[in-house]
């Protein structure tokens, strides 16, 4: 009994010793691939390059992500402001994929934009699928612009929208009882026809931020108003159009804009590349944060106006 | 458990009768020298860090392994250890409906000591990990046979506690497999109700 017992025990010993093996196994697999990565990445330190990238609308959240972590607008204008305090940031290269977005938000980038670049740190914009209206607005902030031939861009105007559900709640005889401090209080209002003081009213609004948005884009391209306004009707174009309206400086690819911005920071070919660092955490729940959000109150845009003038391009 | 029971290696019998006969495993259970339930407890924390380690060792692994390797295991530690409980439960509760007597803690005991033959699965397909030989179809296969092999090692132990057949010993160790799969099957049938009508209401 006393054998067998001794043999369990040096069984028992065994599995220990092969569960030990395995992890030594594991960490010297991580740390060879470790060291890999490190090898890649060496050239990160010393004065380079930082990468903002401004995907999706563009909005101001109204709650932060998960952990605390700003989301949306916020989160750009804090990349820009630790880019602008790095000493080791010479030059930014905004990646642009945006639709475009709220007015208050988009002028918010395009201000800190314009404070990078009275700070001599050169901005240059790198346009990808779309940066039309807002996603335009921001780029044109950027000393630089660099577009790929397929980009949408333009869309240069002002856009605010609410369905007329009128006719439909008189199918289903519903009335909404409204009880307001001022004429103009439910404007936007899905239940009735918009009236005439209204639609003035907001057309006075959208002409002003319109004009803003036409000032900044001469500002920023330093062009005169006039040449901006001849295509500032809403089209939209291709990223050779716009270069042929002066909208855009070059065309290319990310790299080529990354290029540009060494070369406008006087850095060598290859100093490093600060990229966004987001952990994998910080992803996975706030994809799950936006499911979330997203599902939290379908349709409620419908029956309750949200104000919000927007420089977007609507597809 | 005192030094002096350590030495004598009476708590090795456990291991012992659980890996060459289950009948032998449940009658040293009920002598209780040592008590032999909070060292079975050994046996589902042992196997939580061998299917880290065996699960970990197949992919491609970062620092994030640390992680999963302490607050990983205790985590499917509790599962495991929940798991077992519950299942020990109802294990117990469908003896006592088939008239015999129960007795949760030498279930709980029985159910943790039939889990050994699945810390056989790291060493088995550890040489088809490291030779890169199709290890992922060895790791199930060696699941598969020590799954069955926990099977038997627990339907015996049931069969000698309650001094019934196999067949009526398998019975009462599938009752509760087949009820909480009865239960999963309705679950998933009535969330698949609810998510239907939830996104047909939003589209």
């Amino acid at each position: 009994m006393e054998r067998e017992r001794k043999l369990t025990v040096a069984i028992l010993a065994m599995l220990i010793l092969v569960a030990v093996i395995a992890i030594v196994d594991i960490s010297f697999k991580i740390e060879e691939k470790h060291s890999r990565e490190i090898k890649l990445t060496l050239p990160d330190i010393g004065a380079g390059i930082g990468i903002v990238r401004v995907e999706g609308p563009i909005e101001l959240s109204s709650r932060p992500g998960p952990f605390g972590m700003p989301e949306g607008a916020e989160a750009v204008v804090k990349r820009l402001d630790s880019l602008e305090k790095d000493s080791n940031i010479r030059a930014v290269v905004l990646r642009i994929n945006s639709p475009g977005g709220t007015v208050a938000a988009t002028q918010e980038i395009y201000e800190k934009i314009m404070k990078l670049r009275k700070k001599n740190i050169p901005v240059v914009a790198s346009m990808g699928d779309l940066a039309a209206s807002g996603g335009y607005y921001v780029a044109a902030a950027c000393n630089h612009i660099v577009a790929n031939y397929g980009t949408v861009t333009g869309s240069i105007g002002v856009i605010a929208y609410s369905p007329n559900l009128r006719r439909l709640f008189d199918k289903f005889g519903i009335k909404m009882n409204v009880i307001k401090s001022g004429k103009y209080k439910d404007i936007l209002a899905s239940h009735r026809d918009m009236s005439r003081d209204e639609r003035v009213l907001l057309q006075e609004l959208i002409d002003s931020s319109y004009g803003k948005f036409v000032k900044d884009v001469a500002v920023g391209r330093n062009m005169s108003e006039l040449d901006i306004m001849k295509v500032a009707d809403g089209r939209i174009m291709s990223g050779i159009t716009a270069l042929e309206n002066k909208l855009v400086d070059q065309m290319g690819t990310f790299e080529d804009a990354i290029a540009k911005a060494r070369e406008l920071a006087g850095l060598d070919e290859d100093s490093p590349v600060y990229e966004e660092k987001t952990s994998p955490f910080n992803e996975f729940f706030g994809t799950l944060n936006s499911i979330l959000r997203g599902s939290s109150l379908p349709g409620s845009e419908v029956l309750y106006p949200v104000y919000k003038l927007e420089y977007r391009y609507m597809r | 458990m005192k030094l002096e029971s350590f030495r004598t290696l009476a708590w090795a019998d456990f291991f012992l009768y659980s890996m060459i006969d289950p009948r032998a495993l449940y009658r040293r259970i009920k002598q209780k020298e040592p008590d032999p339930f909070w060292i079975s407890f050994i046996v589902p924390a042992s196997v939580s860090l061998s299917g880290i380690l065996t699960i970990s060792l197949m992919g491609r692994e970062s620092a994030f392994f640390y992680y999963k390797l302490s607050y990983g295991w205790i985590f499917v530690f509790l599962y495991t250890f929940l798991k077992t409980v519950i299942y020990a439960s109802l294990i117990d509760v469908a003896a006592q409906f088939s008239g015999l007597k129960g007795n949760i803690r030498e279930v709980i005991s029985s159910v943790n000591f039939s889990m050994l033959p699945e810390l056989f699965i790291l060493p088995a397909a550890y040489p088809f990990i490291v030779g890169d030989f199709i290890p992922l179809f060895f790791y199930v296969l060696f699941s598969l046979v020590c799954f069955v092999w926990h099977v038997l090692i627990l339907v015996q132990a049931i069969s000698e506690m309650h001094i019934i057949d196999f067949g009526k010993a398998f019975l009462i160790y599938i009752m509760p497999a087949v009820f909480t799969g009865i239960v999963f099957i309705l679950m998933a049938v009535m969330f698949f109700i609810n998510a239907l009508g939830y996104f047909s209401s939003i589209m």
